[in-house]
């Protein structure tokens, strides 16, 4: 039997105009999970669909189980070997039909038998822990149960091939891990192959192999480990102060540097870490003569991630990562005035609380993360911090005044860019920054004047008379930021600001960010479901189910799980799944399969370190390293979140 | 063709109809309440016109004459006005549609056999009204001419009443209105509601049906499974076919117990004929749904594609042969006028195959057609 299960050459796609996918080529073998990486509009669901056989191609070869799919007729031959679930939380489902009838229909759809279904049905819906709910209707199920049920229905006539169009998007990080869990469990018990797809870079490492995708291109192709290897470098962590002119001169040497909070963090192409500590020094110290060398005061170097790999590639294609800000603008007076002031922010929709006694402040000055799922009640805090929507109780005060009684004289002093990005997609650049304008009743001269800022701190120049809904994503995404701050607000809301953007657009509007928070002292509260981006912040509060769970610092935040749960410990193993099993069973909580590896979190590093092979070795596993893993957001978001439910569980 | 995949998508269908309050109001609501609305709405029938009378001259005789239009069940009296400037408001306003203005001398001039004029004026802003209104008091107002002649004639002469009566009209009229004896408009209107309501409802449920599973992205389900169209077609449609066939026959109850229609014809050849219609007007909204991609675009083009032919080339309000030869060809191009015929042949003309056959022919190519239309766009692998 041909070990291949799909294998794409030279797939070229065209909607009018637009070339979605130009020449992508990638193979995946019978048994892998395969992953495909990329932002929207990377040509991802293009090529699934295409290898589903719901979409005509324009070019290219694409062959599934050795049958070239090239016709409707060709197609329909392996339809009946392949699940297909396509992009949209639950969307495919039928909302009014129970969970049970929704298995039911796709089961008979897929003309499985009778005896077949009802069991299948009953390990399906057990493994998945939907079993309990049978007959709630799809439509009152939450994120994560929605994508659990898409799953099962996928499955539900054993494909050999399951194609997965971004099943984890805006779902909650502990339902993610469940999903992981699964997916891995039923592919290594049912041999089945896998082509999956995820926004998220940091999901890379769940697959086998990935292809990163990039604009309709395939940007590399290979297993995480092997694609990080492609560009070598060190990934260094510091702090710096005074941050604001640190920054500015580091990236003048090294394009991929970022502030994390009140870290810097920098990726040093081509240098091992002694190199990499040298450079930096060197760099701070006296690039700018007349001003006063800056001192590293803590330091932590490693491997780099894939995103700063990616960029990298990105960069070596003539990527450019450098915005028009003016680098010396002095460094804002830092106040302790508080921008924004969430008291027992409470909104009760019927029986359903979307914000549950919600607390924080922040400072002026300040970049302020919300961090939460899909429905965690994230839009509905910044709809009454912004006077859109009245609490049900509880009160908010932004840029120094009640927002229940002054709804008109608030927006005045705020920004707000929401989650669709809400610019009139007709209209060219400058006339949707002059309406903009005109709507905060900006004079002409001034209106003239934010304009051109916009254009510049936009990196729009060139683009100013194509209409918005003509740019690509990144420039889309500024262009509203710079709507939002045309009048100069001094508290900022941005509401899902990076979804849908590439790793390139995402670290130019972070770096936007940073300049308005350090030099404008401007406050900015942003809503976002990207764990990852959550370290940009200052401050954090996690929102889960209508209730902040967590505030604090994101290193305060890590540091506490250390302290609480342990270390992040990875395993690359050859057989994962026995492997977690075997860790499970010697008393591991935190077990989670990541790919080829699995990763845990241990009380005791140095001890488990040295133990764990040999516990494995008994059990049959070979493992091939051992590593200390730094800890990231959706670890703290996933602990915090089953340490609640448990407690809930225990005193219900 | 595997019947459990019919089965399960006709079920899957059918549950969705059902549990969606909106979808359940569209499919079994809406079309009773057209039926209601239209029935008791829309009615071409011109009576109970309002109007008022100036009497300049007040004698025996044009009390007399006006009271011929008072008496009228066509005219509801609204009162007598001093002259003929009051009147400019009272029409202007809607509160009357017709005055009638009999000037000084009109008893002196009729007794010395001068002819007496009589203005009348009419609110002239509805052209069918108006026209049918004129009929009316020109009616009337001959009919009092030929009384007062034969009154004249009868003194006169010495001979009896009814001798001077046939003597002045010496040919009389005698009419027999066939199929709708009272001519009650809603009798032939009530059963061509049912071919309007038929053709605005099933295209849109339909159309709507399909399209939101493209919005949605359920549509997938279908073409990454082996479901063959046909299949899909089947499961997907029996279930809009025999909602619109239920309602077909609820409103053919509301037709005939509620606004009293007659029913002369043939039971089981109406319900063929019916069932066919219905199917016809199902594969509209099939073919829309094809063409579109949103559900706002299905409901706009829905509604255009069946309302125009529905309402304006059917002959419900306009008879057929006075549309212009365009629209003629238009009307016979089109599957309501055909149905019409059906509809009105069952209800008032007691006909059946022999004078029908080639407008239940028509239905059925139509019927085929669009279903062989629909099955030919409708691709699971599509470009877009």
């Amino acid at each position: 039997m041909a070990a291949t299960a799909i294998r794409v050459e030279g797939f070229t796609k065209r909607y009018g105009k637009r070339l979605a996918a130009d020449g992508l080529a990638l193979t995946v073998q019978r048994g892998e999970i395969y992953g495909l990486v990329g932002a929207d509009g990377a040509g991802k669901s293009s090529l699934m669909k295409a290898v589903a056989g719901v979409l005509a191609h324009d070019g290219g070869t694409v062959e599934v189980f050795g049958t070239v799919i090239d016709s409707e007729r060709a197609a329909e031959k392996v339809k009946q070997r392949i699940g297909f679930l396509p992009q949209g939380l639950g969307l495919n489902l039928y909302p009014d039909l129970s969970i049970e009838e929704n298995v039911d229909f796709f089961g008979r759809l897929r003309g499985v038998p009778g005896a077949e279904l009802a069991e299948r049905k009953n390990m399906l819906l057990g493994m998945t822990r939907l079993d309990a709910f049978r007959n709630r209707p799809m439509r009152q199920l939450s994120g994560g149960m929605k994508q659990k049920l898409g799953l099962v229905c996928t499955l539900i006539h054993e494909p050999e091939l399951v194609i997965l169009d971004e099943p984890t998007t805006g779902v909650d990080p502990v339902s993610r891990r469940d999903f992981w869990a699964i997916l891995g469990k039923l592919l290594e018990e049912k041999g089945i192959t896998a082509l999956v797809s995820t926004a998220y870079l940091d999901e890379a490492d769940r697959f086998h192999r990935v292809s990163l995708f990039h604009e309709g291109k395939v940007m590399g192709e290979g297993t995480p480990a092997e694609l990080i290897a492609r560009v070598p470098g060190t990934l260094a962590l510091f702090r710096a102060e005074p941050q604001a002119d640190a920054l500015p001169r580091l990236k003048a040497q090294f394009p991929q540097t970022e502030a994390m909070g009140a870290w810097l963090r920098v990726f040093a192409e081509g240098l091992d870490a002694a190199q990499a500590r040298a450079a930096v020094d060197t760099c701070l110290a006296t690039s700018a003569p007349a001003s006063t060398a800056i001192q590293v005061t803590e330091w932590f170097d490693r491997e780099p991630e894939l995103e700063d790999v990616f960029v990298a590639m990105l960069r070596q294609r003539g990527a450019r990562l450098d915005t028009s800000l003016p680098a010396d603008a002095p460094a804002a007076a830092p106040t302790s005035t508080l921008a924004i002031e969430a008291t027992g922010l409470t909104r009760v929709f019927g029986d359903f609380r979307a914000a549950d006694a919600v607390s924080f402040a922040v400072p002026q000055g300040e970049i302020f993360g919300l961090l939460g799922a899909n429905g965690a009640g994230k839009t509905t805090v910044i709809k009454m911090l912004t006077g859109i929507l009245k609490p049900s109780s509880g009160s908010g005060r932004v840029a120094g005044a009640d927002m229940r009684s002054a709804g008109l004289a608030i927006k005045e002093r705020i920004g707000y860019m929401s989650q669709a990005f809400s610019l009139y997609h007709d209209l060219s650049v400058v006339e949707n920054i002059r309406l903009y304008a005109g709507i905060y009743g900006l004079d002409d001269r001034r209106a003239r004047q934010r304009s051109d800022w916009v254009i510049g701190m936009a990196g729009l120049a060139g683009f100013e008379n194509d209409a918005a809904g003509r740019l690509p994503m990144g420039l889309r995404q500024r262009l509203a930021l710079g709507c939002a701050l045309v009048h100069e607000p001094r508290v900022l809301f941005l509401d899902e600001p990076t979804s849908g953007v590439d790793p390139i657009g995402r670290r130019m509007f972070w770096d936007i960010l940073f300049h308005l928070s350090r030099r404008e002292g401007v406050a900015i509260l942003v809503t976002t479901h990207y764990m990852s981006e959550a370290e940009h912040c200052d401050h954090l509060a996690l929102m889960f189910a209508g209730r902040v769970v967590a505030d604090a610092s994101p290193e305060a935040m890590k540091q506490e799980l250390v302290t609480r749960a342990g270390q992040l410990l990875e395993l690359r193993v050859d057989r994962p799944v026995p492997a977690q099993n075997a860790l499970r069973d010697a008393g591991f909580a935190n077990v989670a399969l990541h790919g080829r590896a699995v990763h845990l979190l241990s009380r005791d590093a140095d001890t488990d370190r040295k133990r764990l092979p040999a516990l494995l070795d008994k059990a049959g596993i070979a493992v091939q390293s051992v590593g200390l893993r730094p800890l990231s957001m959706e670890d703290v978001f996933v602990q915090r979140i089953t340490a609640l439910e448990d407690a809930g569980r225990r005193s219900p | 063709m595997n019947g459990q995949r019919i089965v399960a998508l006709a079920w899957k269908e059918w549950r969705e109809i059902i549990r969606d309050r909106l979808f359940f109001a569209l499919a079994f609501v809406v079309p009773a309440m057209l039926m209601l609305l239209f029935g008791f709405g829309l009615t071409l029938d011109v009576e109970n016109l309002p109007f008022a009378v100036v009497d300049y001259d007040k004698t025996a005789a044009s009390r007399d004459y006006a009271y011929r239009f008072i008496s009228s069940r066509y005219f509801a009296f609204q009162g007598y006005a001093a002259d003929e400037h009051d009147v400019d408001a009272l029409l202007a306003d809607n509160q009357v549609r017709m005055v009638l203005v009999i000037p000084p001398r009109f008893d002196e001039r009729l007794g010395r056999g001068e002819p007496a004029p009589v203005q009348v004026l009419i609110d002239g802003t509805f052209p069918e009204r108006t026209q049918t209104s004129m009929g009316y008091v020109a009616a009337i107002n001959s009919a009092v001419s030929l009384d007062n002649m034969a009154h004249a004639l009868s003194r006169g002469r010495g001979i009896p009443l009814a001798e001077a009566r046939q003597r002045v009209q010496p040919v009389k009229l005698e009419v027999r209105y066939l199929y709708n004896q009272s001519v009650k408009s809603i009798w032939s209107l009530a059963p061509k509601l049912i071919m309007l309501i038929m053709m605005l409802s099933p295209p849109f449920l339909t159309a709507v049906g399909v399209v939101r599973e493209k919005e949605s992205g359920s549509i997938f389900n279908i073409y990454s499974s082996t479901v063959s169209p046909g299949e899909f077609l089947l499961g997907k449609l029996a279930p809009y076919v025999a909602i619109s066939i239920a309602n077909a026959m609820f409103l053919w109850l509301l037709a005939t117990w509620l606004f009293g229609s007659p029913f002369k014809g043939d039971p089981l050849f109406f319900a063929f004929a019916t069932v066919l219609y219905v199917i016809c007007t199902t594969g509209i909204g099939l073919v829309i749904s094809m063409l579109v991609q949103t559900q706002v675009a299905a409901m706009i083009v829905a509604s255009i594609v069946s309302i125009i032919p529905a309402v304006l080339y059917s002959g419900v309000l306009l008879p057929l042969p006075s549309l212009s030869p365009a629209a003629s060809m238009l009307a016979h191009a089109l599957p309501p006028m055909y149905y019409t015929n059906i509809v009105v042949g069952c209800f008032l003309k007691a006909v059946s195959w022999h004078a029908l056959w080639v407008e239940v022919l028509v239905l059925a190519a139509y019927a085929v057609g669009l279903f062989g239309l629909g099955y030919l766009l409708f691709t699971k692998r599509p470009k877009a």
